[in-house]
């Protein structure tokens, strides 16, 4: 495991120098401020621009809980234009090491799979959970003074349930990025397919339990009404099994060493 | 240390790229593996450094299977990657670290080994600056870094100028003397320069595996080359009838002529060509350089 902690101290120098560490959270940050502030705004804004001509607007009338709104930063921001983000932001992750020679290389070391893996993970992981609890805590915060209080405690479980939902979207984009080759088609796939699990949430509730995404779902339910569904629990369980899975994969599919193209 | 290759045997969709490939290397052997584009020499050496499967068979070093010993080996890979974002410092800090070698050892290690391969003045310049010689070298010192006990290097001048050639050319020279080297090239003169011992490839199949003396010796039919200053043809046609001549071949004013016996018959023919008054400029036995050993034994099959 020396050398996943080593590959760690690497991956977070790289992603200093690059400069991820700081566009991701201000990313997140302009994200978890939007939903607030647009809903805020929305009836001056539509008042505004004269387009409600006949159109009465009672803004007591929409205004929303804060829980609410605190919610759709989840399902309209994050849970959309985050997703594709993040794919963009972690779809290279195994992929540039594979083209340019260097998974080989390193692997030419003493250096297991599953500490390289480790180490990629949880660099990236880290910086991306960063990335959302600042971006989802600015939102909490301008909602907190725009609209309702909402309890800290309904924030957190909130949040570590949607962080379990994030890491579900890590594994499958390394394992996608570990078995493609191009950067088009890896973010291509992650992103029909994590934003394909996000839709049918929607649609079929009876495959919560198996839909990495319900947990985003269960976390906005806390949200807006307050109330942990007990059931929650067999899906953080199933989520488990499912990143598990998703790592062994990628673990596996390195192991058959297709890892060089000349 | 000693280094088995048994029977390894790797196939890309049915095409045998290496064929039961067998050979071993001691301690302070230097090698050199040449055969022509596509003999399966790149492969062979991945899977020596364990980036490739064999199929078949397998490779052991001082008795324990390749994979377990990924310690002992420094690998310089044909386009030897780098992050581009590292100084040539702290690559070496990071594959060091990699290797298990001691931090306190590295920042000993490091500033010996960048003189050794001439790069001290740019440790702290990005690689991505660098030039395909410097990154060469630059590969080379992450090779010897943990001091292994078997250096592989694949075409390791192949992509290199004349100038950066001359270097990694002297350098290998130079670690040749503490360590135990085996390299792919197919360049024939670089092997030639560099190492005692060649194992010619072709189509995945070890052709040859010999010393240069023995190589040169073996494939050498006695022959006698002279150049002559006019085309004497009267006394070309009484070479022909000699009874030791076993072959004339005449291009211009220069013969080659294939005796069976070189060291009686050398005299006997010169003495010949005084008694007829033959104005020779120059007479010498001729041998076959690497070269054409190389190619004869490389395209006649």
């Amino acid at each position: 495991m020396n050398a996943g902690i080593l590959l760690i101290k690497k991956e977070f120098v790289q992603m200093a120098r690059d400069l991820r560490m700081v566009w991701l959270p201000i990313v997140f940050i302009l994200l978890g401020c939007t939903q607030p502030i647009i809903t805020y705004y929305l009836p001056t804004i539509l008042e505004a621009l004269g387009g409600g001509q006949g159109i009465t607007i009672d803004s007591s009338a929409i205004s929303q809980e804060g829980g609410e709104v605190l919610a759709s930063t989840l399902g309209s921001q994050f849970d959309q234009l985050g997703i594709i983000i993040l794919v963009v932001a972690l779809m290279g992750i195994i992929q540039s090491d594979k083209s340019n020679g260097m998974l080989a290389f390193i692997l030419t070391r003493p250096v297991s799979i599953s500490s390289y893996l480790f180490g990629k993970v949880v660099s990236n992981y880290i910086v991306v959970v960063l990335s959302v609890t600042i971006g989802f805590f600015v939102s909490y915060l301008y909602v907190n003074s725009l609209f309702t209080m909402v309890p800290f405690s309904h924030f957190l479980i909130a949040l570590l349930l949607y962080l379990l939902w994030v890491l579900f979207l890590v594994a499958f984009t390394l394992m996608i990025s570990a078995i493609f080759r191009s950067q088009g088609i890896i973010a291509l796939i992650s992103i029909i397919f994590l934003t394909g699990c996000r839709i049918i949430v929607n649609f079929i509730p009876a495959i919560d339990v198996i839909n990495p995404a319900s947990l985003s779902k269960h976390a906005s339910e806390v949200l807006a009404t307050g109330t942990f569904n007990t059931s929650v629990i067999i899906i953080v369980f199933v989520e488990f099994i499912w990143i598990l899975v998703l790592f062994s994969i990628t673990n596996y599919w390195i192991s058959l060493k297709k890892i060089d193209y000349d | 240390m000693k280094l088995e290759i048994k029977n390894v045997a790797k196939a890309y969709k049915n095409k045998k790229v290496v064929n039961n490939f067998n050979m071993e290397m001691r301690t302070g052997e230097c090698v050199g593996l040449i055969g022509p584009n596509g003999a399966g020499k790149s492969t062979l050496i991945k899977m020596i450094a364990d980036i490739i499967k064999p199929d078949n068979g397998e490779i052991i070093l001082n008795g324990t299977k390749i994979t377990n010993m990924k310690k002992e080996i420094g690998y310089l890979p044909q386009y030897p990657a780098f992050y581009n974002w590292m100084t040539a410092k702290e690559t070496l800090e990071f594959m060091g670290q990699l290797s298990c070698v001691k931090k306190a050892e590295l920042t000993l290690r490091i500033p010996e080994i960048l003189r050794k391969v001439g790069l001290h003045g740019a440790q702290n310049d990005k690689v991505g600056t660098f030039s395909g010689g410097m990154k060469q070298r630059l590969g080379i010192a992450q090779a010897l870094l943990h001091k292994p006990s078997l250096v592989i290097m694949d075409e390791p001048v192949s992509a290199l100028d004349p100038i950066g050639r001359r270097e990694v050319l002297n350098i290998i020279q130079d670690i040749k003397k503490e360590t135990t080297i085996l390299f792919s090239t197919h360049i024939l003169n670089d092997a030639e320069e560099i190492c005692e011992r060649f194992v010619v490839m072709k189509e995945g199949l070890k052709l040859e595996d010999t010393t240069t003396s023995q190589l040169i010796y073996r494939q050498n039919e006695d022959r006698l080359s002279l150049e002559l200053a006019t085309n004497d043809l009267v006394w070309i046609d009484i070479v022909k009838t000699l009874p030791y001549v076993k072959e004339v071949k005449v291009m211009g004013k220069r013969l080659e002529i294939m005796v069976e016996n070189l060291s009686n018959n050398k005299k006997q023919l010169l003495s010949n060509a005084i008694e007829h008054n033959v104005d020779i400029m120059r007479f010498e036995i001729r041998r076959d350089t690497l070269e054409e050993i190389f190619l004869k034994m490389v395209v006649s099959e």
